[in-house]
């Protein structure tokens, strides 16, 4: 394998679970996050020689999100699978609960407004480079975000344990 | 717990560390990606030329009759580097160039001579010739069919380019079959090459046999290009086979 290569699959293997949720939190759907962030690293490889040595990563995640956000004309679906991943790290009512909280909160955003909450809180980039990745004002994101702040209070309990006690 | 920890939290929480993609997959579909990149550039520079080119990319799967290759990737069309570029700096590794306009590059030169199918789309004559391409890494595929039309003066717009994209170009056998994308103003007859003594390629298509018309290439005579008449077999149809006989009637 050539080095740029193997560079490319540590790069992937390193990235990928990342880019999978990012596109999940996106999407609500795991299959379509999966096919989205394969596209994504598709991408990335195809450029890889000219970014290898750049932000491969940033390059991986622009990719994704403007894939996602460029794709969709439909609303997010409110929350389309139950399924259990296989490897548990805590309890398991607790991760669904709270992965339904998340599915309902963000699919209450446009498709515009799910990336401005992906790239500020779960990237935690800032303010102005979502505004520029995603060609919006400084302004948009700041207004986004509250919006979506706004909902997230609205929404009620995250977790089976609080919703056991409310 | 503020609510854009809670959210942040959340987040995290719900990450799936095993997930995991088939990169065997991601790199094959990124290698094809750069060479549609390339033959974009290309295909962008010829219509910058003046010759309404359309260079398309073409993804076939395997032969009815061919071996099993696992990983094999569907051949694409690659294009002949602009001119002033060497084509041996077509590897792998080389930054992949965004589609350009380059107003001196011009269309595709056909190797021998350009095969008239008999097909009219109007005034324009559907011909079949080969073209010079390069593979990264491929130094056995040097050549690609491609089906154009001539116009009555001549000038030669190319509509569609097949090769293969590993192996060797002239191995004996089938190699890649254009058909129709939809991307050309006209509809393209399906069409392709045989390597080998072959006097008759029929094919399958919904249980009926229809026979491919023929024609030797100039360039060498173990090449056979052929092409199926669109009233006989619709452009884009996919064939279900397609075999070769030689003199006597054996399959080859």
């Amino acid at each position: 394998m050539a080095r740029g290569d193997r560079e490319f699959v540590e790069f992937a293997r390193a990235a990928s679970a990342r880019l999978v949720h990012a596109a999940f939190l996106m999407t609500g759907d795991h299959h379509q996050a999966e096919d989205a962030a394969q596209t994504a690293l598709v991408r990335t490889y195809a450029s890889w020689s000219r970014i290898h040595d750049d932000d491969a990563y940033g390059y991986a995640r622009r990719t994704l999100v403007n894939h996602l956000v460029d794709g969709w004309r439909r609303p997010m679906r409110e929350y389309p699978t139950d399924e259990v991943p296989e490897q548990r790290r805590g309890d398991v009512a607790d991760e669904v609960t709270t992965r339904r909280w998340l599915i309902t909160i963000l699919g209450a955003l446009s498709p515009r407004e799910r990336a401005i909450v992906v790239l500020r809180y779960y990237f935690d980039l800032p303010e102005a480079q979502v505004a520029r990745e995603l060609a919006v004002s400084v302004g948009t994101v700041k207004s986004t975000s509250s919006r979506a702040l706004e909902k997230l209070r609205s929404a009620g309990p995250r977790t089976s344990d609080e919703e056991a006690r409310r | 717990m503020s609510e854009l920890e809670r959210l942040r939290q959340a987040m995290r929480d719900t990450e799936r560390p095993d997930a995991s993609l088939d990169l065997a997959v991601v790199m094959r579909e990124g290698r094809r990606l750069r060479t549609r990149r390339r033959v974009a550039g290309a295909g962008a520079a010829t219509l910058a030329a003046g010759v309404a080119a359309v260079v398309v990319v073409v993804a076939v799967g395997a032969l009815p009759g061919d071996p099993p290759t696992p990983e094999r990737p569907p051949p694409v069309a690659v294009a002949p580097p602009p001119a002033g570029v060497s084509p041996t700096a077509s590897t792998s590794s080389e930054p992949t160039p965004p589609p350009t306009v380059a107003r001196d590059v011009p269309p595709p030169k056909p190797l021998g001579q350009l095969i008239d199918s008999g097909v009219r789309h109007g005034a324009d004559q559907r011909v079949y010739y080969f073209v010079g391409v390069s593979v990264p890494g491929e130094p056995k595929v040097s050549i690609g069919l491609a089906a154009g039309r001539r116009a009555a003066n001549g000038m030669l717009t190319t509509d569609l380019l097949v090769n293969d994209v590993d192996g060797a170009d002239r191995s004996p056998g089938f190699h890649q079959i254009g058909y129709d994308e939809g991307s050309s103003t006209v509809p393209v007859p399906t069409f392709g090459y045989f390597v080998g003594p072959a006097h008759r390629i029929v094919g399958t298509v919904g249980g009926r046999q229809v026979d491919a018309r023929l024609a030797r290439w100039s360039m060498d005579k173990q090449v056979l290009i052929f092409w199926f008449d669109p009233v006989e077999l619709t452009p884009g149809e996919r064939l279900d086979g397609i075999i070769a006989r030689d003199a006597s009637g054996r399959r080859l």
